[in-house]
Parts: C-alpha cells; sequence; structure tokens
C-alpha cells in the first residue's frame, strides 16, 4: 500500500498545482454577477443521517458552497445556536471519520464542500491524514475559526501538497499587517467577521463589514466573504452587494432546533423549514445586485 | 551499476568534454585572476536565533522526474534571498537534473548570499570549476569518494576557500567524514514509512560530532513541519529543493521556512527562568481567532513597555507591599516534618511559602494586581474574569474594586456550587458573577464564556486570565507577576534560616501558575529537585482525574489558546475532568510546565483527593495552618518528593512546600469528608442564595 504522503513511486507528494475549486466558483458566479451563498451546518446535527439530507437540501435550495461543521466541545468563536447543535450532534454519535461522508454528499449534490473546524480536532486526527481524508473525499477547502496563518504551517504544507483551499478569518479590528498576513496565506477566499464577536443571529448589520471587506481587499485578498450575525434575506442582499460570498449559519441551525434552541425538531418539519429559509436566503443572494 | 555510480560516470563524462574546450590551466588562471573571492559560508550556516534555509535551484530529480522549469535561475535564486535564504544552491548536473554551470554564473552574479555548486564531485577538475564559476560551497557524496579521495577534494577546496557540504547517510559515513575533515555535514535522517523526520535516527547519526561541525538537514526537508522536526531534533541548518522550487510564491515559501526556524531557536532558549514566549519548546503559541491578535498584540506591547519603566515596578511593589500584605513569610514546619520524617525515613527540614497570608488568601492576587495595573495604561475600563476555586475571581474582584475597574467573573456551575461563599465574596466586592450552565460546568466552560465575552467586547475590556496557560503573551506575563513567590522563598531560606538553597521545591499544578511563580527562581538551580503535584481525583486509572502528564492520560493538543497536554477523547474533544479541589480541575495545562516536563526539568505526579484530603488534615493539626485543598496536593506531595528524595540517595533535606492559598473557603467539602458536618448543614452551605446569574 502507498502511504498517504507520498506518491505512487514512493517519493512525497510535492506542491499539488490543482485550480481551487472555491476560486472557480467565484470566478463563474462573477460571471453571473452574483455572490456565493455560503451555509453551515454542523455534521451529525440533529444525527449523522439527518444531517446528510439537511445538507443536501441546502444545495438543491440554493447554497453554492457548504460550510460543513465539525462539532467541538468547546466552541469559543459559537454563540448559543451553534453550540446547542454541536452538543446535540456530540452526544448523537458524530465522529470525523464519518464527516468525510457528508462531504461526498455535498459533492454529489454539486456543492462545494469546505468543512469549518476548530484546530484541535484536525491536529489530533493527524493534519496530513486530515487533507489525504478530505481530498479524497473531493473537499475543497478549510475553514479555520481558531487557526492564525502565524501557527498554519503544518496546515499550509499539507493543504499545499493536497490543494486544499485555506481559509482564515479577519475581523474589523485586525489591523492592516493582520490582513496582508491573512491574505498572502489564504487560498480560495478570507472569511471577514461582520462583526466583533461570536456567531449568531441579529436583527441589523452596521457598515463595518463593507469597510473591511473593502480593506481586505486592498491587502490583496482576491475573494472576501462576509459571515457572523448574516440571519434574513435582506441582510443577504445588502452583504452581498460588496462580498463576494454571504456566509449564513445560525439562522439555517435554527431552523432544525425547537423553540426551546436546546433540542433538535422534528426531522421532516426541521428540512421544511430549512428549505423554506434556505430559498429565502438564496433569493436575497441572488438579487444581491440587481 | 547503482544510481549513484551512473551520474557519477555522466557527470565525469560531461566534465571530461568541458575540459577539452577549458583545460585545468585556464581555470586556474581565472580564478586567480577573477574577482570572486568565496564568502566563508560556515558563518551564515550556524546561528544562534535561526535555522539558516539552503534553498536550490531544482528543476528536476531522477527520482521525481520534471519538478519545474525554472526559466530564469537568476530571478528566482533573488527571490529565495529575498524571503530570507541562507544559501542557495545551484545543482550543475545536466543529464537528471537538468542543471548547468551556466545556472551557477547567473544565480552567482544574482545574490550576495552564499552559492553552493551541487554535483557529482569526484575530480580536482569539477572543484576548480566550482571556485572559477563564483560558488562559495561545493558538494562531496561521501558515497562516491573512497577515503583518500574524500580526503584530497575536501583538502583542495579548503585550499581554495571553498566550505564544503559532505552527504552522508549512515552513521559510519558520517565518522569517515569526520576523519577526512569535514566541517559541514549533511545528515539524511527521514523515515521512508511516513517521511517525517525520525529523531532518532538523527540523534544516532548526529551523536558525538564535534562542536564546531555544522549540521545540514538534507534530506526530504519540504515545508515548516520538517523544520521544526529537523530543528528540534539539533540541525544548525536545512537544505530545501522541490519545497521552494515549485512553490506559487518562492520568496513567501522560503519565508515561511525561516520563520519556522527562528520559532524553534526561541522556543528553546536559556536560562528557563527567563525565558520568552510565545514558545516554549514546542508548546504555546496563540491558537485563538483572529479577532483577538490586535488585543493580544496590545497587550504583549503595553506589557513589555511596563516591564521596562521603573515607575510600574515601584507602583506594583509598594502596592505588593502595602494591600498584599508581601512579603509572605516562609514558616518551617517540624511537627509536619516530623511526620513526614516517619513516613518516608528522610530527615526532612519543611519550610511553607505562606501565600496563603496575603489579602484575599491565595497567590491569585500577584497576577490580578499586575494585570489590572496594565488594565489602567491601556485604558480599558472593564476587566472579565474566569475562575475555578474562587480564589482567583475574588482576587480580580478585590483588584478591580480597588483600581475602579468594572469586573465580571464567570464561574461554572459545579465550582460554583461547591464554592457559593466565594461567589458572595465576589459580589460583596462589586463583581457580577456569571454561572456558567454550559458544557460541563467546570473551570474550562467559565474560559470559554469568558472567551466569547472578550472577542465581542475586546476593545474596552481585558481578559484578565487567571494562570499560566492561554495564548501569548499570558503564560509569560503571569510567570512574570508570580516569580516573585520563587524569589522571596529563596532570600528568606537565606536571610532568615541561613539556608543556601532548598533540595527540593513542591507545588501543586492546576493551569500552573503557583507552581511556576515557586520555581522560577530555582528553574536554572540544578542543586534543586523540582516536583509539581496534579489533581489525581480518584486515581488516574479510573478516568475521574486532572493528571495531564501522567503515561495515558494527557495527549499534545491545542486548547484555549495553547498548545500542551490535553485530556481529550480519541476524536480531539475535551474530556470531562474531576477532582475534589475545583482550581486544579482543568483539561489542560500551561504550556511551561509542558515544556519543563518533556525537557525532565520538573519531576510531575499527582495526588489523589483522597492522598490531599489527609494532607489537608495533617498540615492543619500539626502546624495550625489550614491549607486550600489545591495547595493539600502539594503538601501531600511532599511526602512523595521526601520518598523521592530518600530514593536518590539524600538522607537530610530541606524542603518548600508553597501553600498557594488558604482552606477557609474549602470548609464545607472538608467538613462533610471528614464527617465533621451533618449531612444538613453541609446542604446548607450548599447554599443556592449565593448563586450569581445564569446563563443560557
Amino acid at each position: 500500500m502507498t502511504n498517504a504522503t507520498t506518491t505512487p513511486s514512493g517519493q512525497p507528494l510535492g506542491i499539488s498545482h490543482k485550480p481551487s475549486a472555491t476560486e472557480a466558483m467565484f470566478d463563474t458566479l462573477r460571471g453571473q454577477n452574483r455572490p456565493a451563498f455560503i451555509g453551515y451546518l454542523p455534521y451529525g446535527f440533529p444525527n449523522p443521517d439527518v444531517s446528510l439530507d439537511a445538507l443536501r437540501t441546502m444545495v438543491e435550495h440554493g447554497v453554492d458552497a457548504v460550510e460543513i461543521g465539525l462539532p467541538y466541545s468547546d466552541p469559543v468563536m459559537d454563540g448559543p445556536v451553534i453550540q446547542a447543535a454541536s452538543s446535540i450532534a456530540l452526544r448523537s454519535g458524530e465522529t470525523i471519520k464519518r464527516v468525510f461522508e457528508a462531504v461526498e454528499a455535498v459533492a454529489n449534490a454539486g456543492g462545494v464542500p469546505l468543512v469549518m473546524s476548530y484546530w484541535n480536532l484536525i491536529y489530533h486526527y493527524g493534519v496530513e491524514r486530515f487533507a489525504t481524508d478530505f481530498e479524497n473525499a473531493g473537499g475543497a477547502g478549510l475553514i479555520t475559526p481558531d487557526l492564525i496563518p502565524d501557527e498554519a504551517g503544518e496546515w499550509i504544507e499539507a493543504s499545499d501538497r493536497h490543494g486544499l483551499d485555506r481559509i482564515f478569518l479577519v475581523s474589523p479590528d485586525s489591523a492592516d499587517e493582520r490582513l496582508v498576513t491573512v491574505a498572502r496565506n489564504a487560498r480560495g477566499f478570507v472569511y471577514a467577521a461582520a462583526r466583533m464577536g461570536v456567531t449568531g443571529e441579529r436583527a441589523s448589520i452596521d457598515a463595518s463589514p463593507e469597510v473591511l471587506v473593502d480593506r481586505t481587499r486592498r491587502a490583496g485578498a482576491r475573494n472576501v466573504c462576509v459571515g457572523i450575525g448574516v440571519s434574513t434575506a435582506e441582510q443577504a442582499a445588502k452583504v452581498g452587494s460588496y462580498a463576494d460570498g454571504v456566509i449564513v449559519g445560525s439562522a439555517l441551525v435554527h431552523t432544525l432546533l425547537n423553540d426551546d434552541n436546546r433540542t433538535a425538531r422534528d426531522a421532516s418539519e426541521g428540512l421544511k423549514l430549512l428549505a423554506a429559509k434556505t430559498d429565502e436566503l438564496a433569493e436575497g443572494v441572488r438579487g444581491a445586485r440587481n | 551499476m547503482s544510481v549513484l555510480d551512473d551520474l557519477v560516470a555522466g557527470a565525469v563524462e560531461d566534465q571530461r568534454n568541458r575540459e577539452k574546450t577549458v583545460p585545468l590551466a585556464a581555470l586556474k588562471e581565472q580564478v586567480a585572476h577573477g574577482a570572486h573571492t568565496p564568502l566563508d559560508a560556515r558563518r551564515w550556516l550556524k546561528r544562534p536565533d535561526a535555522i539558516p534555509v539552503i534553498a536550490e535551484i531544482k528543476r528536476a530529480s531522477p527520482s521525481k522526474g520534471h519538478l519545474s522549469d525554472i526559466p530564469d535561475p537568476a530571478a528566482l535564486a533573488r527571490e529565495y534571498e529575498k524571503g530570507g535564504a541562507s544559501a542557495v544552491s545551484v545543482l550543475t548536473e545536466g543529464r537528471r537534473f537538468l542543471g548547468s554551470l551556466d545556472d551557477l554564473d547567473k544565480v552567482r552574479a544574482a545574490v550576495h548570499i552564499p552559492v553552493l555548486r551541487k554535483d557529482f564531485i569526484v575530480t580536482d577538475y569539477q572543484i576548480w570549476e566550482a571556485r572559477a564559476h563564483g560558488a562559495d560551497m561545493v558538494l562531496l557524496i561521501v558515497a562516491a569518494l573512497d577515503d583518500d579521495r574524500l580526503r584530497h577534494l575536501l583538502g583542495l577546496a579548503h585550499e581554495l576557500g571553498l566550505t564544503v557540504l559532505v552527504e552522508t547517510h549512515t552513521r559510519e559515513e558520517i565518522e569517515r567524514a569526520i576523519a577526512a575533515g569535514a566541517k559541514v555535514i549533511g545528515i539524511n535522517a527521514r523515515n521512508l514509512k511516513n517521511l517525517r523526520v525520525d529523531v532518532n535516527k538523527y540523534d544516532e547519526l548526529a551523536a558525538n560530532l564535534p562542536d564546531d561541525v555544522i549540521r545540514v538537514a538534507e534530506s526530504g526537508v519540504f515545508g515548516a513541519v520538517e523544520v521544526e522536526d529537523y530543528g528540534r531534533a539539533g540541525a544548525d541548518a536545512v537544505l530545501v529543493g522541490e519545497g521552494v522550487a515549485t512553490a506559487d510564491d518562492h520568496e513567501l515559501a522560503v519565508e515561511r521556512l525561516v520563520k519556522a526556524g527562528a520559532r524553534v531557536k526561541a522556543s528553546e532558549t536559556t536560562p528557563l527562568s527567563e525565558h520568552h514566549g510565545p514558545y516554549w519548546g514546542q508548546f504555546g503559541g496563540r491558537y485563538v481567532p483572529e479577532a483577538l491578535i490586535t488585543a493580544l498584540d496590545e497587550l504583549e506591547r503595553v506589557y513589555d513597555e511596563a516591564k521596562k519603566d521603573p515607575e510600574f515596578h515601584k507602583e506594583f511593589m509598594t502596592l505588593q507591599q502595602r494591600y498584599v500584605g508581601r512579603p509572605s513569610p516562609l514558616t518551617e514546619a517540624p511537627r509536619f516534618a516530623k511526620l513526614v520524617s516517619e513516613k518516608t525515613g528522610l530527615d526532612a527540614r519543611i519550610f511553607l511559602k505562606r501565600e496563603d497570608l496575603n489579602h484575599t488568601g491565595a497567590h491569585k492576587i500577584n497576577n490580578a494586581l499586575g494585570q489590572a495595573l496594565l488594565v489602567k495604561r491601556m485604558g480599558k475600563t472593564r476587566v472579565i474574569a474566569e475562575t475555578g476555586a474562587g480564589q482567583h475571581g475574588v482576587a480580580t474582584a478585590t483588584v478591580c474594586a480597588m483600581l475602579g475597574l468594572k469586573c465580571r467573573i464567570y464561574m461554572g456551575q459545579i465550582d460554583a456550587r461547591r464554592q457559593a461563599l466565594n461567589v458572595a465574596r465576589m459580589r460583596m466586592l462589586g463583581a457580577e458573577v456569571v454561572e456558567v450552565t454550559l458544557g460541563d460546568k467546570i473551570l474550562k466552560d467559565a474560559i470559554n464564556e469568558a472567551l466569547r465575552d472578550w472577542v465581542t467586547n475586546v476593545k474596552d475590556t481585558h481578559y484578565l486570565l487567571g494562570t499560566v496557560a492561554g495564548p501569548h503573551p499570558f503564560p509569560e506575563m503571569v510567570r512574570d507577576f508570580q516569580k516573585i513567590i520563587g524569589e522571596e522563598a529563596k532570600q528568606q531560606l537565606q536571610d532568615w534560616y541561613g539556608i543556601d538553597h532548598p533540595d527540593a521545591v513542591c507545588a501543586c499544578v492546576g493551569g500552573g501558575s503557583n507552581a511556576i511563580g515557586v520555581m522560577n527562581a530555582f528553574l536554572d538551580d540544578e542543586r534543586v529537585n523540582l516536583y509539581g503535584y496534579e489533581a489525581g481525583g480518584k486515581g488516574p486509572e479510573t478516568g475521574k482525574h486532572a493528571v495531564r502528564f501522567a503515561p495515558g492520560t494527557g495527549q499534545l493538543g491545542m486548547f484555549q489558546g495553547a498548545k500542551s497536554y490535553l485530556l481529550e477523547t480519541d476524536e480531539g474533544q475535551t474530556l470531562d475532568t474531576y477532582s475534589i479541589s475545583a482550581g486544579l480541575d482543568y483539561a489542560s495545562v500551561g504550556p511551561e510546565h509542558a515544556w519543563l516536563k518533556d525537557i525532565g526539568r520538573v519531576n510531575y505526579s499527582w495526588a489523589t483527593d483522597e492522598e490531599a484530603m489527609d494532607a489537608f488534615r495533617d498540615l492543619s493539626q500539626t502546624e495550625g495552618i489550614i491549607p486550600a485543598i489545591e495547595s493539600s496536593h502539594a503538601v501531600a506531595g511532599a511526602y512523595k518528593a521526601a520518598a523521592d528524595l530518600k530514593a536518590k540517595g539524600y538522607d537530610k533535606a530541606v524542603m518548600i512546600v508553597n501553600i498557594s492559598g488558604r482552606g477557609d473557603k474549602d470548609m464545607a467539602t472538608a467538613g462533610k469528608w471528614f464527617g465533621y458536618l451533618t449531612d444538613d448543614q453541609a446542604a446548607a452551605l450548599e447554599v443556592t442564595g449565593a448563586h450569581g446569574n445564569t446563563v443560557a
């Protein structure tokens, strides 16, 4: 058997010059003069099987790229909705090995599969091992909310070898030199946080993300997407008017939760609500530049 | 014929053809009249603060075939130089590596750093040729040369002012290289199974090399991972080909390697007591959201300024004296020492460092005070903090009251219940206490919630982290505010008791701030044995504990901002921890401790709940000093350390035990444990009325 990190002749893998699937998506959408719609859902929520249906539902209803979350016991960048979903997923037996099924499901449905994970999960699984399995499953890129480029040596090396996108975050108070560091090391796109804080829905979005998107582009990033707090079609349209992509998380996750925000809703009812919410947001995204 | 024989034969044939046009005498003439004096490459290849990178112009190799066209080697070399390369390697072999002397000429003209001619060199002519074409270094491959030839070519190259990189693959070849007079040795220590650097193999190969020999890691260096692996194994420099030659951005690729090397060097500096973050060996760093980087940078900057400012020290020390009540005494504990002696046979003198006598009853105030003064300097108005046992929360609430800062304390619900009186104290001091009902409802969950608050409110808010964990600069800064414990103890032992140094120091280790505090002054004094005791709970084999360092417990991981040892599942999810002491009930441990464990400077072990509670009683009843349950783990550790010293051959020993806090807060737990309280009384102490607000 060939080692995962080697070529068939037993040599180490070199740099993959495979084009970025995410960048290809942005190029296509740019031709249609519309931003990308990127939807987040934790894998394994409310349970592994339903989450696959949910991911497919999102793609079928207009999500271009799916951010498949890996549930983590200590998600410091997440607000209550995603915390609740993650903890339900963990209790229902989510394992990182099976997330590659979700990656395949998204790819088969025609979406661009991204994974969002806190770094310890990837580190523990093995960075090179993850990159190999992720590439084999058809994965496009990894979003790392608690890994800054300065600490990402191993991931940069593995992602170079496997042709995977590296999506780092920037936030409104990031200094210009930080934006340059992120833009230089990113591949695919840069994830701009719409506000300071953790994930979660908000009634309104102020002007700061537009400024941040502009600053990040000037720092050298080609594609900049905005997430954290985008929860309505109107907000999606507004953000989509200037960003290359609109990222929605909690508002989609929310549809699969009961009103107590702690337990999972009945699956078929949840999927219907998810489809409707996805439709609504997709319409906002598609109308962003009209 | 082996691949190497084949390559050598080809190279020699090509050389003979060149010699027909340019005879050796002409080369010598060129050298005599040439303008280039070879650079002493050895000065570029070994540095205390860096792992120099030799970046290679490489178009192809027999094993990997075509790699890159490289139409403009001079431009590539300039990019390497700009990225921080210390030397450029040029493959001049034409048949399989697609290089040429023309490449060498172009590169030489383009850069100011040393240039290595890499070829299959077996003749004098090739050495003269390298010199004539402006190389500063040449490669000699031991496997291609017999001893006489190797010695001769080395001698000739040295005579011509060239530095020689001598490539080896086995210990035997290394010995031959040394015997022949090699000063720069290329070492290949790759595990061909997983392609990672095999540290054991490296150690085996590089063992006993003379100090003045420069070790260059030659094989399989691709990115930051291999630079770090080889650097930690002891390589002085690395040679990289494909990883930089085929990169999209060559300059950035080299820059990343240079940074990785500098990081390795910075992470291992001594003296230990003055080591700086962000890295402690492979541990530490900043595994946090980008949103916190601005605040961490600001904190680091303000702290560095304050450190250099005598006014800051004056204010800090004045408050330590007049407000905290420092210095805390060093109390001899003869009756407790007698117990230890009876049990272990070691004639021990035991001294207690009395952090329990500080204002608020624990060492935590040292750090809370220091950071609160920084908050003033930063102009922030709001402080948040986590607390486990409540000691850090109380200390933070106290200094915030004194300095007029708004304060919110996060505390896990389970901890808040077992430390209800501390919750009341914090509220009394004007702090808002938020009881965290997420996750396991203990210290780590309080830290998560504090981090979420910080990410949201970072502009006006400082996170006053209570231990030597978390992202840089916390581990270093908290150490600096706590190191006064050991500095005082050392002085007091000399001034009050006439003892030059202790034989042992014992402390409990949760996150590890009191332990670092008492140990720092002794880290570089090898006469002092250092012992850290983790919370053994019901025993490491039961899974109900907070032991991170024992075999089969903690693994390497990133948690709450730093890389360290971590209790985690096989999925990388944080494990539930358990200890009777809330303050030690934490899944990870400060990165400096992880490093001190790995380099063997501190002996880490654990004390179970039962051992800690026995020690709690022993110290209370022999010395009239009631230690915190956290500190009781250090007291229990004194028995274990004494036994260890005895086993090491000590008959008599002077031991310092850090009493990090006082045990008043633990009386409900202790009363229940020892049956001094009825169930009703115990239940009454677990009042819910003293709890703070809850968050979802």
